[in-house]
């Protein structure tokens, strides 16, 4: 037992690394009350736990924690995902001007301890960690959410936990059925024991993973599951919408992956559920995006649009398909992270989060509107940037598995979208500035930018070693 | 090397242009000047070291590009690419040359330029899939920006109409592409091309359908061809230039380079589709452009109608079709790019494009009353310039096959010689209107960015065998592949 534990702890230093450092950066915070120690700390917990993950041994020699959690490379790709998230967004939270230096220390604890959380969804092997996990990264959420001194940031986040509170609950139903039914909570027992299932068996199981899977269309805001969203984007400070937007995504998209493993024996009765809400996340994200005027709500909506496509990779469940969603995966977290880097600098600048701060921004910061220009690109898909190879997979995956009117239903989309991500383009070149001042950004905004803009150009024109890496990825046996 | 030197050349350009301070203008502008010289030195070159008589591609390049993908960048030329890729040789330089009137923001206006003429040639070059689709879709951004800063009238409006009339094109031939891929396991049109003709005629059509709606938009074919008008009026001088002389025909070269090689059985059988589709551009497009009161924008409808004389001989499959709807592209390139910049040369000067404002110029600005007759005459066919040719041959080829329609398209003949002649009238001939007393000839650099396009299009109706000769070879193996498939 002991031998047990010490293998689970080599393998596990990057999550208790951040964990311990996410307490100190929080009580430091608290303490304190003073932004630079917190800040200070929570880099070098960053620095530890990248070092870490770095050294740890995957796969490592034994089952980790009596298969409770599994750090194989597949989880290990979301858990450096996890990192470089959070490091982005530590950068957004230490430039933003919305965050009172009294509480940002423990903004950071909390972002430490929120990356915690999405690292432990991917490596998830057991219906109760998968539970802790999402429930770690919630409530860690739900506080972010309400950081800001105002009452739309308290609604936002008492909205976010009503919503969250009751998904996870219907959750929690839905995982005691299906022990009840089938007596495990291991994904791999649980797929031994779903394969057998017929008749009014299958019907019951099949009650207890879609009350399951609500909770994970909860995170990662899959129609109809998708109502917090815009609410809690908006109320929420930029950095933190923009750490929600890219990292419960990943992470719960991993677990879906995961559980979709699992419940493999069950997939000809969910395909078509998954299939149907494929189309209709897509399709609504991007419909109602057309009509939003603040941009936090606007890229709310278009993150429903693109989890929409997000899931065409999950939905045609083959090989191919998971490749090009992890490509889309490291893509979007890129360009998201970089749009959202970009509402920071004109809210720090304009002090207004309308899509009209954007106006004539190509005038008063070329170099920023330059790199929201190539993010908000990147995101409607357009070559030679990174997005473009994401979607490209990603329709090519639908076409594989004969689903070409999931293909034609995304390539629609993607000129919807291209209407309000033109929309901001237009605002920052085409329209004159209301105020002629420049607006630099802070040198931590300009490093997310640049790194950001960087990778989206650079793997867009060179994806060669990144689809290498992730059709190695996609090999791997995931229980 | 050379196809990679030639592409470098604006894409060095444009890294030089974003390097320099934005107040560095006569800088940029030289810069700019340089590489779209030097494009265009490198493209005549080509021309003249390209043999016409060796088959299949020249000057190829392959490198691994994305392996897991198997993309290449895999450049080549041969009969069809080479004079396009000279005509956006010319053009790229001369409306250069017309970009000196930009009057703010020169340094992203000359970068994007670059950008755009980047995209252009490597759309020309490319003979992977994926790489022209990436090329194809880089042109998109640069020539919305170009329209949507530095237009005028409703240009915020028509350069997204533009933008998304052809994105909407290009996923449907993404998803034809995709298609492609996934049955082939190659992007390499030349291997697509060799396989293509044993894909069954359901999976051609299919493909066929979906190229057809990317290279339709861009042509463009009645009925995508909305976006037209309205991007060529409200763009500056020079992206019209390029919009009416390159970008349509990067539409008309799809037909050519991918959708026939690959589909070709298809092709053969929405002939008859195609030829329908070319005879309502013709004879729609000049009778709309007869109703125009706009300079501009009767210009860009006659584009719609000339655009039809290369569906029609693209729609016979014989010899003369094809050598015509070729000369066609390259002629109507040189033919309307002049026009543009003529319309241009009239609007800097007086701030208005309405054919009734004008009047009795003929007199007041003798040089520029000869350039404009000149291309009118031009782009009304009259023999002797390069216009006749491009469509008499189309004319000829389309007849064998489709009679009647080839006898409906000469009513766009007629209508062209009524708009174009009322053009001359109702700006140069009848009484001067007083406004204009003291209207100012063409300088020096108007001159300059006119006479070569002059020259070309008298030299291409004097001696069309020029061109002839650089293409024919390769357009007969191409009617042989895809009639041969049939067989």
């Amino acid at each position: 037992m002991s031998v047990v534990l010490a293998e689970s702890l080599n393998a596990w230093w990057p999550e208790a690394i951040l964990s311990v450092g996410a307490l100190a950066v929080l009580l430091l915070g608290a303490w304190t009350r003073r932004d630079r120690p917190s800040l200070v700390a929570a880099w070098l917990t960053l620095g530890a736990g990248a070092a870490a993950l770095w050294m740890a041994p995957v796969p490592p020699a034994a089952g980790t924690f009596f298969g409770l959690i599994l750090c194989d490379p597949f989880s290990l790709a979301f858990r450096w995902l996890a990192l470089g998230t959070l490091a982005i967004v530590l950068l957004l939270a230490s430039a933003s001007r919305e965050l009172a230096a009294s509480v940002r220390g423990e903004c950071y604890g909390l972002l430490l301890l929120l990356g915690v959380g999405l690292m432990l969804m991917a490596e998830a092997n057991h219906l109760l960690m998968a539970y802790l996990a999402m429930e770690l990264v919630s409530l860690s959420s739900y506080v972010l959410v309400g950081f800001l001194r105002e009452r739309r940031s308290a609604e936002a986040a008492l909205k976010y936990l009503l919503f969250g509170a009751l998904s996870s609950g219907v959750m929690l139903f839905g995982m005691s059925l299906l022990f009840g039914l089938t007596e495990a909570l291991a994904f791999p027992d649980l797929q031994a024991a779903v394969a057998g299932a017929g008749g009014p068996m299958a019907r019951a199981l099949l009650v207890a993973v879609a009350l399951m899977l609500a909770g994970l269309a909860f995170k990662i805001s899959m129609v109809p599951f998708h109502m917090w969203t815009p609410d809690a984007y908006e109320g929420a400070p930029a950095a933190v919408t923009a750490l929600l937007s890219v990292g419960p995504k990943a992470a719960g998209l991993a677990l879906f992956l995961r559980l979709l493993e699992a419940l493999a024996p069950l997939w000809p009765a969910l395909a078509p559920l998954l299939l149907a809400l494929t189309v209709v996340t897509m399709t609504l994200g991007n419909l109602v995006a057309l009509v939003q005027t603040n941009v936090k709500r606007l890229l709310a909506y278009s993150t429903i649009g693109q989890v929409g496509y997000l899931l065409i990779g999950l939905a045609v469940h083959t090989r191919v398909g998971h490749e090009a969603l992890l490509v889309s995966l490291v893509a979007y977290g890129f360009m998201n992270l970089g749009a959202f880097a970009c509402v920071v600098a004109v809210m720090n600048g304009t002090g207004s989060e309308a899509l009209e701060a954007f106006r004539g921004l190509s005038r008063r910061a070329p170099g920023l509107a330059l790199a929201c220009a190539v993010f908000l690109l990147s995101l409607a898909g357009i070559p030679p940037l990174l997005g473009f190879i994401g979607k490209f997979l990603l329709f090519g995956s639908a076409l594989e598995a004969g689903a070409v009117a999931l293909a034609a239903a995304a390539a629609v989309n993607s000129v919807i979208a291209l209407y309000y991500y033109t929309n901001i383009i237009r605002l920052m070149y085409f329209a004159p500035p209301a105020q002629a001042a420049p607006l630099s950004p802070s040198p931590a905004l300009r490093l997310a930018l640049g790194s950001c803009a960087a990778a989206t150009l650079a793997l867009g024109l060179w994806p060669g070693p990144l689809m290498e890496l992730v059709s190695r990825l996609a090999v791997v046996r995931l229980l | 090397m050379m196809l990679s030197w030639l592409l470098a050349c604006p894409l060095v350009g444009m890294l030089v242009v974003l390097a320099l301070p934005k107040t560095a203008v006569r800088a940029i502008r030289t810069v700019a000047l340089l590489a779209t010289g030097l494009a265009l030195l490198l493209s005549l070159k080509l021309l003249l070291a390209y043999q016409p008589a060796v088959a299949g591609m020249q000057y190829l390049e392959r490198v691994p590009w994305i392996p897991p993908l198997r993309v290449f960048y895999h450049l080549g030329v041969d009969g069809i690419s080479v004079p396009l890729v000279v005509l956006t040789g010319l053009l790229g330089f001369l409306a250069c040359v017309a970009s000196y009137a930009i009057a703010e923001r020169h340094k992203e206006y000359f970068a994007l330029y670059l950008l755009l003429e980047a995209g252009m040639l490597g759309t020309f070059l490319a003979l992977d899939l994926f790489l022209f689709y990436i090329f194809w879709e880089l042109v998109l951004v640069p020539m919305y920006f170009l329209i949507g800063i530095w237009g005028g009238g409703r240009r915020e409006y028509s350069a997204f109409k533009f933008f998304v009339y052809t994105l909407a094109g290009s996923l449907a031939m993404l998803l034809a592409i995709l298609a492609l891929y996934l049955r082939a396991h190659t992007f390499d049109l030349l291997e697509l091309a060799a396989a293509g003709r044993t894909f069954e005629l359901g999976f051609q059509q299919l493909l066929f359908l979906g190229f057809f709606l990317g290279f339709a938009v861009k042509v463009p074919v009645f009925p995508f061809h909305t976006w037209l008008p309205d991007a060529h009026v409200d763009a500056p001088t020079p992206g019209s230039v390029l919009l009416a002389g390159v970008l349509l025909k990067m539409g008309g070269y799809g037909f050519f380079r991918i959708a026939y090689p690959i589909c070709p059985a298809a092709a053969m059988g929405f002939g008859g589709a195609m030829a329908l589709l070319g005879v309502i551009n013709i004879v729609y497009g000049a009778f709309v452009a007869m109703a125009q009161t706009d300079f501009k924008r009767l210009v860009a409808y006659s584009s719609v109608s000339h655009m039809g004389f290369v569906l029609l001989g693209l729609a016979s499959f014989t010899p003369e079709g094809l050598n015509g709807a070729m000369f066609q592209m390259v002629s109507h390139g040189v033919v309307t790019g002049a026009m543009f910049l003529l319309v241009g040369v009239l609007y800097d000067r007086t701030h208005t494009r309405e054919l009734a404002a004008f009047g009795g110029l003929g007199a007041r600005v003798p040089v520029y009353a000869g350039f404009l007759i000149f291309f009118s005459l031009a782009s009304l066919g009259l023999p002797g310039l390069s216009g006749f040719v491009g469509e008499f041959l189309s004319l000829v080829g389309a007849f064998g096959v489709w009679r009647w329609q080839t006898v409906v398209s000469i009513l766009g003949i007629v209508a062209a010689a009524v708009y174009m002649l009322q053009v001359i009238q109702q700006v140069l001939l009848g009484p001067l209107n007083e406004r204009w007393r003291a209207l100012p000839d063409m300088t020096l650099r108007e001159w300059l960015s006119l006479a070569p396009l002059l020259l070309v299009v008298l030299g291409l109706g004097v001696f069309p065998l020029a061109l002839l000769s650089v293409q024919d070879a390769t357009l007969q193996r191409l009617i042989a592949h895809v009639v041969g498939a049939i067989k």
